[in-house]
């Protein structure tokens, strides 16, 4: 937390040296006609002077005429008759930006806390990019299905079982077959990765001949999940903070997390004390899977579509939050919150890019050096630890 | 315990801090060397400068093909600030290391809440991003869709190449390589592509205008990899020796070195996407036509119409604007590679 603060604290100082104007939009009446006057006070038509030697726009409409100065106009558009101005503000911190990384945070951050199980384990779950992508595409074919103004309590319930079963079913997989087989779930969950992305690209081709679907009732998308409230898009978050609390408290107040922290510390002790190993991991996945599912799901409500690319490589990025956040790569250590923390991090990392207007090639080798130091510093603590024993 | 940990946290910290600082110097460096605009100053209007900030979003970072459109945008912005008296134009390069949607999505709405005033993008896929667009759109930032368009996000003109006609045009110079006659295989990636879709459309629709040519079988591959791609065209020419024309709607294969052997023997080759790689087939005098889009033109364009729309409230007399094909032969293979140079910045 005070990571994400202390970043917070210099990208605030950077915005309110560096505001960015906000947009304040006024729409004129379709037969307002608009005038541009310069500096001489000579009348030119749209499109015949250049922005910076307008003085004045001339709205002549039923009301009469309005003059605004030209330099509190940031644009005119003459094709929607409407006229940008704009307020200055942080651009770093302000709602708008703050929310945002909070909701690009969500997706990865959910899967997180799925995936901080897995890590307590010492498992690993490779998959989840996979999962989400399929269970995206899956649901995405049953919203699809629905009329375009089928209402929030079927959309909604039919959405979410959908991805989330999808999901639950590939995480019980990836569990039962890691155990059952008694295989690395790094090898099982590598299978599980090719075959679901394969599946994610050939439902869609075969069913609907196209690469994506959309299409969805607007009440599970800008009524729900993308419904703007007070300027801002909670939703995503608010799930966010949902699952953030179910797994702090799994993992921290339930026998089943004590039993998650015990195989992660030592597996043989853990079985002989009588904990039935198997079906926790066997769990444990099938949550994460859940997790992923659930995560799909608001991507489909936020962006109103799925793409067989969904999801394509953000085991990586999963992987990096839950790191970052905390969890050890040994097992026995890791916290949900820390996971979401991670999650929060990356974005941060990602909108400071934008914020510094970092060319974005950058970007992987700001992210993949953070991920290093994190590791390089959990390990100097847990070997300072041994030390003292 | 409590001092190694805030010991811990704040050396984490600084070292976050200090990697993005030191991209940030980096990058405005970097901005210098290309001649874009290095002031970090985001204001629209200061009494004597008005400052254009627009972003650029291609499809993926590693592409040859965007590298050129991100040249193409870094020399147009340069080239506008020098000609505009009292405007400076930056470009902000904005691209995922490889296709995301989902990523693309999340640019367009921090590059909104930075404050850029337009915004140029090749989008992977339309119906993913067409809410943010609109949602950019309707907060009076300018929006240009270069090579893949979304024509239902309210954006002000998309600039490329029609991919039916495009399929065509590969027909037509296969056509005139097969003088009329033979056998033709099309080579397309994820037939689920709606541009890939189109293209073939185009070739099967164009090849139906000569009399000689008798048929025109579609091959398609996934994924869409060189060794894939290869691997499939020595296949299908084997089992099909008599195949005497390929139409190649995208240029996978030729992105590998000896992709055509025991094909170019007995097959004339027609491709899209005259790149580095497959340049060399055309002097080998293994691919006879490449047929290009305006790889530099998509970055150049776009900034063009957003400064012309930002400053003088100019629309393009169209919101379809359709490039021209570039084509290249043995005779001009040469003087085409040179201009990769310039757009991969090796001048």
């Amino acid at each position: 937390m005070l990571v994400i603060i202390l970043m917070m604290a210099v990208l605030s100082v950077y915005g309110a040296l560096n505001k960015v104007p906000e947009a304040i939009k006024t729409q004129l009446a379709p037969d307002a006609q608009v005038i541009l006057l310069d500096a001489q006070g000579d009348e030119h038509q749209i499109g015949e002077i250049a922005k910076r030697n307008i003085a004045q726009y001339r709205v002549i409409d039923t009301d009469g005429t309005t003059s605004y100065d030209a330099r509190t106009i940031d644009r005119f558009d003459a094709e929607t008759n409407t006229i940008y101005q704009s307020r200055m503000k942080n651009k770093f911190f302000n709602a708008s930006n703050l929310f945002l990384i909070l909701k690009d945070s969500s997706f990865f951050a959910i899967m997180a806390v799925g995936m901080t199980g897995v890590i307590i384990l010492a498992g690993i779950d490779l998959s989840v990019g996979s999962i989400y992508g399929l269970s995206a595409i899956v649901g995405a074919m049953a919203l699809s299905a629905l009329p375009a103004d089928a209402s929030l309590l079927i959309a909604l319930p039919i959405g979410l079982a959908v991805c989330i079963a999808v999901g639950t079913m590939c995480g019980l997989a990836n569990g039962a077959m890691s155990v059952g087989l008694r295989v690395h779930p790094f090898v099982i969950t590598l299978g599980m990765m090719a075959a679901l992305r394969g599946l994610t690209v050939v439902l869609p081709q075969e069913l609907f001949s196209t690469q994506s679907i959309g299409g969805f009732p607007t009440s599970f998308t800008s009524g729900f999940f993308k419904a703007k409230i007070m300027g801002v898009y909670p939703v995503p978050v608010i799930v966010m903070a949902l699952v953030a609390i179910a797994g702090w408290f799994v993992l921290s107040r339930t026998v089943f997390g004590r039993r998650i922290f015990a195989i992660g510390g030592n597996e043989t002790a853990a079985q002989y004390a009588g904990i039935p190993v198997g079906k926790v991991k066997i769990l444990v996945y099938t949550i994460t899977g859940a997790l992923c599912g659930l995560s799909a799901c608001i991507y489909l409500g936020y962006l109103g579509a799925a793409e067989t690319n969904a999801g394509n490589a953000y085991e990586l990025q999963v992987i990096a939050a839950t790191v970052i956040g905390g969890a050890s790569l040994m097992g026995g250590r890791g916290t949900a919150l820390g996971a979401v923390l991670g999650a929060i991090i990356i974005q941060l990392i990602n909108n400071a890019m934008v914020i510094f207007s970092v060319d974005q090639s950058y970007n992987q080798i700001v992210m993949g050096a953070a991920i290093i130091i994190a590791v390089v510093i959990d390990q100097t603590k847990q070997r300072v630890q041994a030390r003292r024993g | 315990m409590t001092t190694r940990r805030a010991w811990l946290i704040s050396s984490y910290s600084l070292s976050i801090g200090a990697l993005l600082l030191a991209s940030g110097c980096s990058n405005n460096s970097g901005e210098n060397a290309e001649g874009s605009q290095s002031s970090s100053s985001t204001s629209t209007n200061t009494d004597d400068e008005t400052v254009y900030r627009i972003g650029l979003i291609a499809k993926s970072n590693s592409n040859p093909p965007f590298q050129a459109a991100k040249t193409g945008a870094m020399d147009a912005a340069q080239r506008l600030s020098d000609e505009l008296d009292g405007v400076t134009v930056e470009v902000l390069w904005q691209t995922p290391p490889q296709e995301d949607a989902q990523m693309q999505a999340q640019y367009v709405e921090q590059l909104v809440a930075s404050g850029v005033h337009g915004i140029a993008i090749s989008c992977t896929d339309a119906n993913l991003l067409t809410s943010a667009l609109k949602a950019a759109v309707d907060k009076g930032v300018v929006v240009v869709t270069f090579d893949s368009d979304a024509p239902e996000s309210g954006r002000m003109a998309y600039y490329g190449v029609d991919d039916k006609e495009a399929g065509k045009e590969v027909m037509r110079q296969l056509a005139d390589q097969m003088g009329g006659e033979g056998k033709v295989a099309i080579l397309t990636g994820n037939p689920a592509a709606s541009n890939l879709q189109k293209r073939v459309e185009g070739v099967i629709e164009q090849a139906g205008e000569y009399e000689g040519i008798t048929d025109a079988t579609v091959y398609s591959f996934m994924p869409e990899t060189a060794t894939e791609a290869a691997a499939k065209m020595q296949q299908v020419q084997s089992a099909n020796p008599d195949i005497t024309g390929w139409a190649l709607v995208g240029g996978w294969p030729l992105y590998t070195d000896n992709a055509l052997d025991g094909i170019y023997e007995s097959a004339k080759v027609v491709s899209m996407d005259p790149l580095p790689l497959p340049l060399e087939y055309v002097k080998k005098g293994q691919v006879q036509v490449l047929v290009g889009q305006p790889y530099y033109g998509w970055g150049e364009k776009s900034v063009e119409m957003i400064i012309d729309k930002l400053e003088y409230n100019r629309s393009p007399e169209s919101e379809l604007i359709f490039a021209d094909f570039d084509i290249v032969t043995d005779e001009n293979v040469d003087e085409y590679g040179e201009n990769w140079k310039t757009w991969l910045g090796e001048d």
